[in-house]
C-alpha cells in the first residue's frame, strides 16, 4: 500500500504517454557493482519496510489460535480455521460486510464524481482570485472532525432542523420527516456527509493535474471552433484520465477500510442494521470482548478483500486503458 | 512480549540518558526520581472505568487527600466511553497504571496477570479494610476455583435506601395540578399526562409539552428503556437478566412483563405522547430538552439527568423537577428499586502487577476505609464544605446551594468524587459520634429538598420520596446479589450470545415501540424466534450455572 503511494508521484508525469514495456534485464554482478551506492542508499528503507510493514504480519498467526494474553503467543492453543468458521457463520458479519461495501462504494463513486465535476467547473473560472478563494473554502470541511460534522448533520436533519423547515415552508411535505430514523436513508446521509466533507479536498489533485495540460491544445481547439463543453469533454477529461484511474485503483482497495466513526456518530438504535460496518463489528465482537484472535481473523479477511479488489480493478484498467499501478 | 519490554526499556533508558545529558542536573523534581525533601508526593496513576471527564485532582478534597496520605492520583479514563475496549487494549499492550478500577474487565485483568492478589497485603497491613468488610470479605473472592481477592471497593458495606432511581417519573407541576393523585400503574401515569395536557396544552412560553422523552440512541437505551421496563415489571435489578430465587436465569427480553411495558410505550408513541426523537437525539440533546422543563415524564437513572436538575433549580423552576413514582404494570406489581442486595462490590480497585509502588498503593486504599477518610470523601473539608455545630457536621449554606445548582459540583469540589469506586462505608454506617457517615441521612435529604418538593411530599403525606415505594424491609434480599455485576468468562457462549442478543434486542424493541400497534405482536414474536436461533437457551443455561457457582462461593446453598 505504501509503495503504491510513491508510484502515484512517479506516474503523474507519464500518464499522458503510454508506458512501453521494458524487456527484463538479467541481474548480473556487474550491474550490482555499478549500482552499489544506490543499493546501499535503499537499505534503510527496505529495513524500515521489513520492520514496520512485514514484521507485524507475524501477529496474523494469532488468528489461528485461541489467544489469551496471560498465556502469551507461544502457549496459546492452536485452533486452525475455527475463528474464520465462526466469522462466516455469523449473519451479523454479512450485514456488516454489505453495509461496508455499500457505503464504501457509494462514497467512492460520488466522492470521485463530485470531485471531478467540481474541479472541471473550477478550472473554467477566469478570475484567478475568486478561483483560489473558492478552492480554499471548498477544502476547509476536510479539516473538520467527524464528531463536529455528525452534530451538524443531525442538527440540520432534525425534526425542527433547517431541512425540515424548508421542506414544510415550500409545501413539499406536510409534516417533518425524521431523517435519522429511516434505515433506508442512512447510506445516503453518510454518503452526503462524506461528499460535503471531502469534495474540495479530493478536487485538489485533479485541479493540479489540469494545470499541467498544454494550453496550446485549448488554443488549437478554439481555432477549430470547439465550445467550452466540448473542450472540457475532449481535452480536459482525457488529459486527466490517467490520474482518475490511478486514484480509483488506489481507493477501491480502501472501500472496505472506511472506518466506523461516521457510522457510529450518525447511527442510532433504529438504523443500527444499516449502520454496522466491519470495523465496528471487529471492535465490538473482537477486541471489545477480549477476543483478540477473532478480531485478527476479521482483519485478515478485510486485507484479503482489499487485495482482491485492487487486483481485479487494476487488471480491468490495464485491459481497457493500459494504465495500471502493478 | 518480554523481548519487546526489554527493547522498549533500553529505548526509554537511552532517552533518559539523552535527556539527562541535555538538562544537566535539572531532573531532580521528577516525582518518581530520587528522594530529596521529606514532603515528597508519590504520584500513582489510576485508570477509572467509570470516570467520564477529566479530573485533574486539584480540588479541595483532592488536595486534602494528598496532604494526609502523600499520594496524588493521576487519572485516566475511557475516552469515547467504552471501558471494556480500553482495558482490552491495555492488556494487549501490557501498559498498566498503578491502580485500576476495571469494572466488567476485572476478570480479564486477572487472567492476563495484570493485577495482583491482595490476600497477603490485607492480612499484613489491611487492618482498616478488615475492620470495614468484616465477614463480608468472602464476597470479594473471585470464584470457587480461584478464591483470592483481587479488588476492594465499589459498594458500601452497610446501606440504607433513602433515594431511588431508574423508575418512571413525573413533573411535580403535573402532580400539583391534579391534586396529588396516587400513581401506581402505567394507566394512572398515562391518565395523569393526558389530563394535565388537556388543562394546559402548552407551557408559559406557548411551546407544546413533550409528554415523555427517552434517551435511546446509544447505550443510554439500557437505562431509559431497558431498565425501566424491569422496574415497572417488578423485576429486580439484574441487568439484562431475570433471576429466580433458586438462581435460574432467563434473558429478560423473553419475559412477558417486558413485552407488556414495551406495548404500553408503543401505545404512547401511537398516541403521539412519546417524543418522536427519543431514539434519534443524542443524550446531550435529551438532557438539554429536560433542562428546558418541557418534558413532563421521564424514565431514567437519577445520575443521568443531574445536569438538567441543576439547570432547572438554578432557574428557579423547581416545580419542573421530576418526582420518582412507584409505577408498576398494574396494582399487583411490587416495584423493587429499594431492594437491599447485600454487599455487592463484585468489582473494584485493583493494584497492578507492574506497579512499583504496590505497598504504598495498598496503604492508600486501606486508608479509604478509615473514619477520617470517609468523612473527608463524604463531607469534604471542614470550614470549606461543612462546619461542626454541637458536635455534628452540618453542610455549609453556600456549599449546599453550589451542590444543587452546579452540574460539575462533584469534580470541582471533590465532595463525593472519591467515594466510588474506592472502599466505602455505606450510607447506613455511623461514625464514632453516631452521625451517619454519608451526607445523605434522612434529615439531610429532607433539608436538601426544595420548597416545591416539600410541598409535593406534604400532598402525599410523606417525608421522603421513598416513602411512596414498597419498603426495603418488605423486599427479600436476593442471595445472588446482582446478576449484571458478574463478569462473564471471555469468549464463552453466554458472553458472545449476550452481546449479540443485547445488540439485537436494543434495535428490535425500538422497532417494536415505533411500529404501528397492530404490528407490535408480530415483531415481538419475530424477536423471540430470532433470539431462539441465536442460542439464547444455551446462554440461559450457562448463566444459571454461573449464578449457582456464585451461590456456592458465598456459602448461600444449603
Amino acid at each position: 500500500m505504501d509503495s503504491s503511494k510513491s508510484m502515484d508521484v512517479n506516474s503523474k508525469g507519464m500518464t499522458n504517454t503510454k508506458l512501453k514495456k521494458i524487456p527484463k534485464k538479467k541481474i548480473t554482478w556487474e550491474a550490482i557493482k555499478r549500482q552499489k551506492l544506490l543499493i546501499i542508499m535503499t537499505i534503510p528503507f527496505v529495513i524500515w519496510l521489513l520492520v514496520f510493514a512485514y514484521t507485524p504480519l507475524i501477529g496474523w498467526l494469532v488468528a489461528f489460535q485461541e489467544y489469551r494474553p496471560q498465556n502469551g503467543f507461544f502457549d496459546s492453543q492452536w485452533v486452525g480455521f475455527t475463528q474464520f468458521q465462526t466469522l462466516f457463520k455469523d449473519s451479523l458479519f454479512y450485514t456488516a460486510l454489505k453495509n461496508t461495501l455499500g457505503m464504501g462504494g457509494l462514497g467512492l463513486v460520488f466522492g470521485t464524481g463530485t470531485a471531478i465535476t467540481f474541479s472541471l467547473l473550477l478550472n473554467e473560472l477566469r478570475f484567478t482570485k475568486f478561483k483560489k478563494f473558492t478552492q480554499t473554502i471548498s477544502y476547509l470541511p476536510h479539516f473538520v472532525s467527524w464528531v463536529v460534522v455528525a452534530n451538524l448533520v443531525t442538527t440540520v436533519l432534525a425534526n425542527t432542523g433547517i431541512v425540515n423547515e424548508l421542506l414544510q415552508f415550500l409545501n413539499i411535505t406536510s409534516g417533518p420527516i425524521n431523517f435519522m430514523a429511516k434505515p433506508n436513508m442512512f447510506w445516503g446521509i453518510v454518503t452526503g456527509a462524506d461528499v460535503w466533507k471531502s469534495t474540495g479536498w479530493n478536487a485538489i489533485i485533479y485541479l493540479s493535474a489540469m494545470t499541467s495540460i498544454d494550453q496550446e491544445m485549448y488554443e488549437a481547439a478554439h481555432v477549430d471552433g470547439a465550445s467550452r463543453l466540448q473542450k472540457m469533454w475532449h481535452i480536459t477529461l482525457p488529459s486527466i484520465k490517467g490520474i482518475i484511474i490511478i486514484l480509483m485503483i488506489m481507493n477501491i482497495g480502501n472501500i472496505i477500510n472506511i472506518g466506523f466513526e461516521r457510522q457510529m456518530l450518525l447511527g442510532n438504535n433504529i438504523v443500527a442494521d444499516a449502520a454496522i460496518v466491519i470495523e465496528k463489528y471487529a471492535l465490538d465482537y473482537g477486541i471489545g470482548m477480549f477476543r483478540y484472535s477473532y478480531g485478527t481473523a476479521i482483519g485478515i479477511f478485510k486485507s484479503v478483500i482489499s487485495i482482491a479488489l485492487i487486483v481485479t480493478f487494476n487488471s480491468i484498467a490495464k485491459k481497457t486503458s493500459d494504465i495500471s499501478i502493478m | 512480549m518480554k523481548a519487546l519490554t526489554i527493547k522498549s526499556s533500553i529505548l526509554v533508558s537511552s532517552l533518559f540518558l539523552l535527556a539527562a545529558c541535555g538538562n544537566g542536573d535539572d531532573s531532580s523534581n521528577d516525582a518518581s526520581g530520587s528522594a530529596d525533601g521529606e514532603d515528597e508526593v508519590l504520584t500513582l496513576k489510576m485508570f477509572s472505568a467509570d470516570l467520564t471527564q477529566d479530573d485533574p485532582f486539584d480540588n479541595a478534597v483532592a488536595q486534602e487527600i494528598e496532604k494526609r496520605t502523600g499520594v496524588r492520583l493521576e487519572f485516566s479514563y475511557p475516552v469515547g466511553g467504552d471501558d471494556q475496549e480500553a482495558i482490552a487494549l491495555m492488556i494487549a499492550s501490557g501498559d498498566y497504571p498503578d491502580l485500576i478500577y476495571g469494572k466488567g474487565g476485572l476478570n480479564q485483568l486477572i487472567d492476563a496477570g495484570g493485577v495482583i492478589a491482595l490476600d497477603d497485603l490485607i492480612e499484613e497491613r489491611g487492618d482498616n479494610i478488615k475492620a470495614m468488610y468484616g465477614d463480608q470479605l468472602d464476597r470479594l473472592r473471585r470464584s470457587t476455583e480461584d478464591p483470592n481477592i483481587y479488588h476492594v471497593g465499589t459498594a458500601g458495606v452497610e446501606n440504607m435506601y433513602l433515594e431511588t432511581s431508574g423508575t418512571l417519573r413525573l413533573q411535580m407541576e403535573v402532580l400539583k395540578e391534579l391534586g396529588y393523585p396516587e400513581i401506581n400503574t402505567l394507566e394512572d401515569y398515562e391518565n395523569a399526562l393526558t389530563e394535565y395536557m388537556e388543562m394546559h396544552p402548552t407551557n408559559e412560553d406557548g411551546e407544546p409539552w413533550i409528554p415523555m422523552s427517552l434517551s435511546g440512541s446509544d447505550w443510554h437505551w439500557l437505562i431509559t428503556v431497558g431498565d425501566p421496563a424491569s422496574a415497572v415489571g417488578g423485576i429486580e435489578g439484574d441487568g439484562q437478566w431475570y433471576v429466580t430465587d433458586e438462581g435460574e436465569a432467563t434473558y429478560k427480553f423473553q419475559r412477558p412483563e417486558l413485552k407488556e411495558y414495551f406495548k404500553w410505550l408503543n401505545g404512547m408513541n401511537a398516541k403521539g405522547m412519546l417524543d418522536e426523537e427519543s431514539f434519534t437525539h443524542t443524550n446531550d440533546t435529551y438532557v438539554s430538552k429536560l433542562s428546558s422543563g418541557r418534558v413532563l415524564g421521564i424514565a431514567d437513572q437519577d445520575w443521568n439527568f443531574t445536569e438538567a436538575e441543576a439547570a432547572l433549580r438554578a432557574d428557579g423552576n423547581e416545580w419542573n423537577l421530576w418526582a420518582p413514582l412507584p409505577v408498576g404494570l398494574d396494582e399487583s406489581v411490587e416495584v423493587q428499586t429499594l431492594k437491599d442486595y447485600g454487599f455487592t462490590g463484585m468489582t473494584g480497585v485493583s493494584i497492578t502487577s507492574g506497579s512499583e509502588h504496590q505497598e504504598e498503593a495498598f496503604d492508600f486504599l486501606d486508608w479509604f476505609a478509615t473514619e477520617e477518610a470517609q468523612i473527608l470523601m463524604n463531607w469534604g473539608v471542614e470550614g470549606v464544605h461543612y462546619e461542626i455545630v454541637d458536635g455534628k457536621r452540618v453542610q455549609l449554606e453556600d456549599d449546599l446551594k453550589n451542590s444543587q445548582t452546579n452540574p460539575n459540583y462533584s469534580i470541582e469540589s471533590g465532595v463525593g468524587a472519591y467515594i466510588h469506586p474506592f472502599p466505602q462505608w455505606g450510607s447506613a454506617a455511623v461514625d464514632s459520634n453516631g452521625q451517619t457517615i454519608g451526607r445523605m441521612g434522612a434529615e439531610d435529604i429532607m433539608a436538601q429538598y426544595s420548597d416545591a418538593e416539600k410541598e409535593a411530599l406534604a400532598g402525599y403525606d410523606a417525608d421522603l420520596w421513598v416513602d411512596l415505594f414498597p419498603a426495603t424491609e418488605d423486599l427479600e434480599t436476593p442471595k445472588h446479589g446482582r446478576a449484571w455485576e458478574i463478569a462473564l468468562p471471555t469468549g464463552s457462549d453466554v458472553n458472545v450470545i449476550q452481546q449479540r442478543a443485547d445488540d439485537y434486542t436494543t434495535q428490535k424493541v425500538t422497532e417494536a415501540i415505533l411500529a404501528d400497534p397492530a404490528d407490535f405482536d408480530g415483531i415481538w414474536e419475530e424477536m423471540q424466534a430470532e433470539l431462539e436461533s441465536m442460542g439464547i437457551e444455551k446462554a440461559n443455561t450457562q448463566m444459571t450455572e454461573i449464578i449457582k457457582d456464585r451461590l456456592e462461593l458465598w456459602g448461600e446453598t444449603e
